[in-house]
């Protein structure tokens, strides 16, 4: 082949492949230039199926009302969070809308930090509600509890830091045709303990007969521990009351520890004893070694219709639903009476298995480039047509009043219509927790008994709650510390400004708070100095 | 080899232009932090955003300027990481500037005190105290003097002279109330005492007394309005005093109907009903 033949062939297949890729780039990939100029981001631990999807749904709708704006979701996995949320806020990289809650631990002060008050446009109808019964409502009204405990547990007395998008409750997830295979007919679900007792010996009946694998609950280290939970926090709302000397009508944890302290509680106490009685004999009904499987095996052993029921948290209702072969029906987990044999004598009537809150709160970051955009998509996604979209594509209840609650998830709805009374004493802080459940298989194992877990566990309760007190001691002059910087600031702003009224209040409120959490710390130190464990 | 060519100077025409440039430049440079608006700095501490506030302050912890040192000194406190000699530095900074005569010492005073009862890390609350008191007794109705009575009322209640008996204790805040005259603190310090009373395990219409009194001046909000509802209506039922736990009862179940203990109260309604119906049908 000639040189210059070969130069044409090199020029030639250069073009060609130059012209496929500005092709490829202009007509296949996304555009080069964004035709919304302003993209926020939203974090979030829901991977759970159903919420990744409901809030899919929600951008979708948003983005076609607002084409400025492009909405990203961001799943992070729960495991992660914690560290994620650190080294995104603390590196000012954090996403323009967040999920946050206590509960994921070690995060008090990033609330203060790194996210910005919502309390002032909360007090205004959400701009989305046009057209609709919440038209004139103030934004914070328009949620199912009024945010009733976003309030309650945020950083700053009478601050709002954050919008609610669903509600939820504890239920028994039941294998519906198994139920009936079992009963021989259709059986009816379980309303008393007594019944759920007597299902229980029919599922064990059922397992010989047939020679199939078959438990009453599915199993695993977390579904035993809500269960835990959730009997112990109703054994024991009588000793709760009887308790609670101040007349809150509930123990909180400070409480529970400097009751401790003073011999008030001991895992040796009858109402106790019969709590983790009651709470052996309802994980005895998961499969042996149910401590070492994780919450997918329990999920997984139920689709298998290897286990009657799976108690679980109504978050989880998507997944069972979507994912079992056969029809799941959610029911109330049975509640023991006043003639209960074993805890009877001891509660003081049904306990709650949900309170009317409202949860998984989206807190704005302080540092967002784009906060009115956010907190426009803030209030779409709390919006009546907001909520009503998320609950359809998520299977979650809307946190919206007035979003319809459609038949197939009216089971899942809270009613608040028993007993909660705070301390379920699965320990009453971190270390205190973490010796209860070290201890647990001296409870629950096949060779357990509540003797041999109350004497372990008391050997090392002193100690452990000793520095459990000190733990919140420090957290509580953590908080009481923060607010001194702000309380002066506002005075400044008072005296430099012209008067602002909500500015003024929110001073008063502050100091009132913090007087009132501080006189708190001193009375549980008064306690601890006269009390607390010396080795 | 390093040459090294020397600069030619400016032509003296220029530099008559750039002498009066530079200076008027450095004097506005000096002055920007003096002469700034303090209000977004305090808005920025307002916000917990110290650095922020810093920033806009420049280095103003040494300008004469009481405003804007008080501003850097409240701001650093704000500002971890915070060391033992970071707070000396800062209740220095707050010391001098109490000696003043206006809103800005007293505020500083306060501060010096809350600095010794909760910063450092070995509070000292005799020292806490005695700012407390030399304040109020300079300014009695400054409300960071009133606030300082309030704080000096915990420490008595329960920090304050180890040796004294509960009851000692109660009568000295008890006699703290006269001299104040902002309701809402007058308020908290009720309830304190009122709580205090509880926990020394005093006769519930001594607690009552205290907690009422609180309620009747108002204002709280939120869940410290809730409790203290809640608290007065089951210490009255207990106390056999069935109207009012009736009263008090009915209001917390008003304001918050989705708290996790409505389902309680409304079951202590249904018990104390036909009590108050007894005694209305009673002649």
């Amino acid at each position: 082949m000639k040189k210059r033949t070969k130069l044409r062939l090199t020029l030639g297949s250069l073009a060609a492949g130059y012209l496929a890729a500005l092709g490829w780039v202009y007509l296949r990939s996304t555009p080069l230039l964004s035709s919304r100029p302003v993209t926020i981001r939203m974090a979030h631990w829901q991977i759970e199926q159903g919420p990744p999807d409901g809030f899919a749904a929600v951008i979708r709708r948003y983005e076609e009302l607002n084409p400025r704006v492009h909405v990203e979701q961001v799943t992070v996995p729960g495991p992660l969070y914690r560290t994620w949320l650190r080294s995104n806020f603390g590196g000012r990289m954090g996403t323009d809308l967040v999920e946050f809650a206590y509960f994921i631990g070690g995060v008090n002060d990033i609330p203060v930090r790194y996210f910005e008050p919502l309390t002032g446009l909360m007090a205004e109808p959400n701009p989305y509600n046009r057209g609709t019964p919440l038209e004139k409502v103030p934004w914070r009204l328009t949620f199912a509890d009024g945010l009733y405990f976003a309030i309650a547990q945020s950083p700053e007395i009478g601050q709002i830091y954050a919008a609610t998008v669903t509600q939820g409750s504890s239920r028994l997830f039941c294998n519906r045709p198994l139920l009936d295979r079992i009963t021989g007919g259709h059986g009816a679900a379980p309303r008393t303990m007594a019944d759920f007792r007597a299902i229980c010996a029919q599922v064990d009946d059922y397992a010989r007969r047939t020679g199939t694998v078959v438990h009453p609950l599915a199993g695993s280290l977390l579904n035993g521990q809500w269960l835990i939970d959730f009997t112990m926090a109703g054994s024991v709302s009588g000793m709760n009351l009887a308790l609670d000397r101040e007349g809150y009508l509930a123990r909180k944890p400070r409480q529970a520890m400097t009751d401790y302290l003073l011999g008030r509680w001991s895992y040796r106490r009858p109402e106790l004893r019969a709590a983790l009685t009651l709470a052996r004999e309802m994980v005895m009904q998961m499969k042996p070694g149910y401590a070492q499987l994780s919450r997918d095996d329990a999920v997984q052993e139920f689709q298998r219709g290897e286990a009657l029921f799976i108690y679980a948290g109504t978050f989880d209702a998507t997944s069972l639903k979507k994912n079992a072969p056969f029809p799941v029906e959610a029911m109330r987990f049975p509640q023991p009476q006043k003639d209960d044999p074993v805890v009877g004598p001891y509660i003081s009537g049904p306990f709650q298995d949900g309170a009317i809150a409202t949860g998984v709160e989206f807190y704005l970051n302080k540092d967002s480039p784009h906060k009115a955009e956010a907190v426009d998509f803030l209030r779409f996604l709390t919006s009546v047509e907001g909520g009503t979209i998320f609950q359809t594509h998520s299977g979650w209840l809307s946190s919206v009043r007035g979003v319809p609650v459609p038949p197939e998830l009216e089971a899942y709805r809270p009613t608040g219509d028993g007993y909660t009374t705070g301390m379920q004493y699965i320990g009453v802080g971190p270390n205190s927790t973490m010796k209860f459940w070290q201890h647990l298989h001296l409870l629950t194992g096949p060779q357990g008994s509540v003797e041999k877990f109350a004497e372990a566990v008391e050997a090392d309760m002193p100690r452990a709650i000793t520095a459990d007190l000190r733990l919140e001691l420090s957290g509580n002059l953590t908080a009481v510390r923060t607010v001194d910087a702000e309380i002066i600031a506002l005075g400044a702003l008072n005296r430099l400004g012209p008067p602002d009224a909500a500015r003024a209040e929110r001073q008063r409120t502050l100091a009132g708070g913090q007087t009132l959490s501080e006189a708190d710390g001193y009375e549980a130190a008064w306690v601890l100095a006269r009390h607390g464990y010396t080795p | 080899m390093l040459r090294v060519t020397p600069t030619q100077p400016a032509p003296r025409a220029t530099r008559r232009l750039y002498a009066p440039y530079c200076i008027f430049l450095l004097i506005l440079l000096a002055a920007a932090p003096l002469s700034g608006d303090p209000v977004p700095a305090w808005e920025a501490v307002a916000r917990h955003l110290p650095g922020d506030a810093l920033a806009l302050l420049g280095p103003a912890g040494k300008s004469p300027d009481h405003e804007n040192r008080f501003l850097h000194a409240v701001a650093t406190l704000d500002n971890p990481p915070l060391t033992e000699a970071k707070l000396t530095d800062v209740a220095a900074q707050l010391t001098d500037l109490a000696r003043g005569d206006d809103e800005i010492a007293d505020a500083a005073a306060y501060l010096t005190g809350r600095l010794y009862q909760v910063h450092f890390p070995t509070p000292d609350p005799v020292r806490a105290a005695h700012a407390y008191e030399q304040l109020a007794a300079r300014h009695p109705q400054s409300y960071w003097a009133q606030l300082g009575l309030v704080k000096l009322g915990v420490l008595q209640l329960y920090v304050l002279a180890e040796s004294a008996t509960p009851a000692a204790r109660i009568a000295v805040a008890e006699s703290l109330l006269p001299r104040l005259t902002v309701p809402e603190l007058r308020r908290d310090l009720h309830i304190v005492i009122g709580r205090a009373k509880l926990f020394h395990g005093r006769p519930l219409p001594e607690v009552l007394e205290q907690l009422v009194a609180a309620d009747r001046i108002g204002g709280l909000a939120g869940v410290p309005r809730a409790d203290l509802q809640v608290q007065i209506a089951e210490l009255s039922l207990r106390a056999g005093d069935w109207p009012q736990a009736d009263v008090y009862y009915r209001r917390f179940l008003d304001e918050n109907e989705v708290d996790a203990r409505a389902y309680q109260v409304k079951q202590k309604l249904a018990v104390i009903a036909p009590h108050l119906a007894a005694r209305q049908d009673a002649p």
